[in-house]
């Protein structure tokens, strides 16, 4: 069967960013009054080209939002299927790819930024693998390709024949702190992705390191071990698919977005919020935190989670974090980003962190340092 | 200054140096695996022949080099000592470093020069057939060289990994006529139970190790061959270290640090026993005898001081050395070569006992390391090699901060020349630098039940 591709360009994403703003929600008219002109279009044409002679069947949207950049890019096998106004929303978006996903899709290739992501996510979750072209102001999301040409990479060399597909992240970034100089992103959500696993140690070299679920089930296995053998500790286990396969390890389904207290083995209480989490820990001797790497940009406990503020960390003790992520998020990541919203606790963390990233195995991660002020 | 230190054929050593003979008290025995009580002669008779069984338990501290391994040995031996004064320019160090060059031997590395022996002692008592296992391919190259001069077939189980890593290593044992199969595989009961437990394994030489042995065992024309850990392949190697010694004499020079790198122990022992031995004699008590190793496999740095298996299914003796466990499968680094659970007994023993020392590196900054040693000295190291090199930068640096004049020795094993996809990852930022989190495997092994 035709591998099938739902398409949608969202026409102003990036328009704010080309005039310094720092997002084009809410601001467009501003954007364009600065002179900003439509980009996104341009982008996404440089992955439609680099696809033209694959064989592929496209389902799409009229004019700017999908139409007329397949038409510019010479492919001619599509059909519109979602009819849009003359100025788009992110509605539009939404129900472009709701007739995308009950039309049956193969992949949501979409075109946009972090708002975008979040509004493709919404409405198909990880019931159809998406796949970003960054054109936005903010692409903090993991759905995105770094570049264009490496987004029609990926569908080419993975998609169609063997389907490498892998968790990845969508963040909430705050605008209003955003435009302030303030990064403050929050996990939204796991879509299914794309991924490459040549990213991985450049060729073919490292057999465990190609398999996000193999990777994961690993990390998953050990951690469980670490935890049935200290039957004293108290354990925090924060959101997250890789965090989930210890939770499935021990035979209980963890809150994806949440924070669950394990003990023993068992779980004890989930989705907790701060200051459940304080009065928990003032009753235990010894606890640790187990997290996993959030974001396109690799931070460790970005400042948009709410639930481990600073005085947590501090009860639980910088010693007793321990970070996990799949080799393959690790390689997308050089540089680990810590931002606990306290610069002291920031530094407290040294110049490197050791990563679980495997049954028995860690990475020493160089940690970088936050240029986005706060 | 002499570059180049280079000793005539005729002063190539004629014997090898057991430093059994020296050690305070008798190394512990290794257990036959079914029976738990010291394994006898007997019972490594079906695998390797009778000679190489004597030399494993000798307390003789000098064993002959029959004349026609000399004959082979000296394709390339004595090999050079260099002493690298671009390096110790480049790195403003008031230190001086020899390098010992074993890139010279036809398979590029130290192995040589233990399988050279092994080949001709299996020749000697008419085995038709060598079975062997290999991680980064040096001894499964060296071994299908010397089967070759002696008209052995040879088959060599390789780690996957590396095989996948490394084509050109399987391509020289196809040209010496060795048959090379990537391990796990479906020929032996232990391959097929690990493909069945993790059919996307990357292997690991503890499973090839097993393969191997099932291999020999089950074939009465086949004998086994290992190319590291045994006291037999330590004896072979220490060929290095007495030429080291001539040829430092022969400039008046005796080391203060004495450094290789670590897998199974056994171009670290080769280099280093000569010169242990006049440490535990009292000749020279001050030198320093450093082992390095990844930090990813980090056997005598984090391992436990115990008996284990040598070998993933359990076919092999148990040897008293430091051990990660048998079950323990290291990372795929470049530095195929050293990813081994445990360690030379001997080499364990004198880590334990003090008489040497061990550092562990990541894997990035060995490749810094060789990029060093390779735009100085002009030779690109294998990334095993690139251990030693970053030990012995280290120990010269620490020299330019207290100005002392230390003689630094390392072993320079083999050349890189096979394994520029490793450096191409290096170039392309993509090395990752495992670790091993020795706390935490701790902390989930007391969930096991304990064992007497």
């Amino acid at each position: 069967m035709t591998f099938t591709i739902g398409f949608l360009v969202n026409p102003i994403a990036g328009m704010g960013g080309a005039v310094g703003l720092k997002g084009t929600d809410g601001l467009l008219n501003e954007a364009i009054r600065r002179g900003a002109r439509p980009e996104a279009g341009n982008r996404a044409l440089g992955t439609l080209r680099k696809l033209k002679n694959a064989p592929f069947r496209y389902l799409s949207c009229s004019g700017s939002m999908g139409e007329d950049i397949l038409k510019a890019a010479g492919i001619t096998g599509f059909e519109v299927v979602y009819q849009t106004v003359r100025n788009t929303s992110s509605e539009d978006t939404r129900n472009a790819c709701a007739v995308f996903e009950a039309r049956g899709v193969d992949l949501i290739l979409f075109c946009g930024g972090d708002g975008t992501a979040r509004d493709v996510y919404d409405t198909v979750l990880d019931r159809v693998p998406i796949l970003g072209i960054p054109a936005g102001v903010k692409m903090y999301s993991a759905v995105f390709a770094t570049t264009p040409e490496s987004a029609a990479d990926i569908i080419l060399q993975t998609g169609v024949l063997v389907r490498h597909l892998r968790d990845a992240e969508v963040v909430d970034v705050d605008e209003e702190a955003y435009r302030d100089g303030d990064l403050r992103t929050r996990l939204h959500g796991y879509a299914r992705s794309l991924y490459l696993p040549g990213l991985v140690q450049g060729t073919k070299h490292v057999l465990e390191d190609q398999d996000e679920s193999r990777a994961k089930e690993g990390i998953g296995r050990f951690l469980a071990e670490v935890i049935l053998g200290t039957p004293d500790i108290l354990y925090l286990i924060g959101p997250g698919s890789t965090t989930g396969a210890i939770a499935r390890e021990l035979g209980f389904q963890k809150t994806i977005l949440g924070f669950d207290a394990v003990k023993m083995g068992r779980l004890v209480s989930s989705d907790l919020n701060e200051e459940e989490i304080s009065r928990l820990l003032l009753n235990e001797e010894k606890s640790r935190l187990i997290v996993s790497i959030i974001g396109a940009q690799g931070s460790v406990i970005g400042r948009g989670t709410r639930q481990v503020s600073p005085k947590v960390l501090r009860m639980i003790g910088i010693d007793n974090i321990i970070v996990v992520a799949t080799p393959h998020k690790l390689s997308e990541t050089p540089v680990l980003f810590v931002d606990t919203g306290d610069k002291d606790l920031d530094k407290a963390f040294g110049q490197y962190i050791s990563v679980i990233s495997g049954y028995q195995i860690a990475q020493r991660k160089r940690i970088g340092v936050m240029t986005s002020g706060g | 200054m002499q570059t180049k230190i280079v000793l005539d054929e005729e002063e190539m050593p004629k014997r090898w140096y057991n430093i059994q003979a020296d050690l305070p008290s008798p190394l512990d025995p290794p257990l036959n695996p079914q029976t738990k009580n010291p394994a006898s002669p007997s019972d490594l008779a079906a695998i390797f022949p009778m000679e190489l069984i004597r030399q494993e338990m000798s307390a003789d501290r000098f064993i002959d080099i029959p004349g026609e391994v000399q004959d082979v040995l000296r394709l390339w031996r004595p090999s050079p000592l260099y002493r690298a004064t671009r390096l110790e320019k480049a790195l403003k160090t008031p230190a001086k470093i020899y390098y010992k060059w074993e890139g010279v031997s036809p398979a590029g590395s130290h192995k040589p020069n233990t399988s050279v022996p092994q080949a001709y002692y299996n020749m000697k008592e008419g085995v038709e057939r060598i079975a062997t296992e290999t991680g980064a391919g040096q001894w499964g190259s060296a071994l299908a060289f010397a089967t070759m001069l002696y008209d052995i077939q040879c088959t060599i189980y390789m780690v996957r990994s590396s095989y996948t890593q490394k084509p050109y290593r399987k391509s020289m044992m196809q040209v010496w006529g060795a048959e090379c199969i990537p391990s796990p595989s479906t020929k032996t009961n232990a391959g097929r139970a690990m493909l069945e437990k993790d059919p996307d394994t990357p292997g690991s030489l503890g499973v090839a190790i097993s393969e191997a042995v099932e291999d020999a065992a089950t074939h009465a024309n086949t004998h086994y061959s290992l190319g590291s850990v045994l006291n037999h392949v330590c004896l072979h190697q220490t060929i290095m270290g007495q030429e080291c010694r001539e040829q430092l004499a022969s400039v008046e020079s005796y080391p203060d640090v004495v450094i290789g790198c670590v897998g199974g122990g056994s171009n670290f022992a080769g280099i280093s026993f000569p010169f242990a031995g006049d440490k535990l004699t009292g000749k020279h008590p001050e030198v320093d005898i450093v082992g390095v190793e990844p930090a990813s496999c980090p056997t005598l740095t984090k391992g436990l001081y115990a008996y284990d298996y040598g070998d993933e299914a359990g076919l092999t003796p148990i040897m008293k050395m430091y051990t990660l466990g048998h079950d323990f499968i290291p990372p795929s680094i470049h530095a195929g070569g050293l990813r081994y659970h445990g360690d030379s007994p001997i080499v364990s023993r004198l880590v334990h006992d003090g008489v040497m020392r061990a550092v562990s590196y990541h894997q990035t900054e060995v490749f810094d390391a060789a990029q060093i040693f390779a735009r100085s000295e002009g030779i690109i190291v294998a990334p095993e090699t690139s251990h030693a090199v970053k030990a012995a930068i280290d120990e010269a640096l620490k020299c330019r901060k207290s100005g002392q004049e230390k003689t630094i020795l390392f072993n320079a094993s083999g050349h890189g020349n096979f394994d520029m996809s490793a450096y191409d990852a290096y170039y392309a930022g993509n090395l990752s630098d495992y670790e091993y989190p020795d706390s935490l495997i701790r902390e989930s092994l007391n969930r096991l039940p304990k064992v007497p």
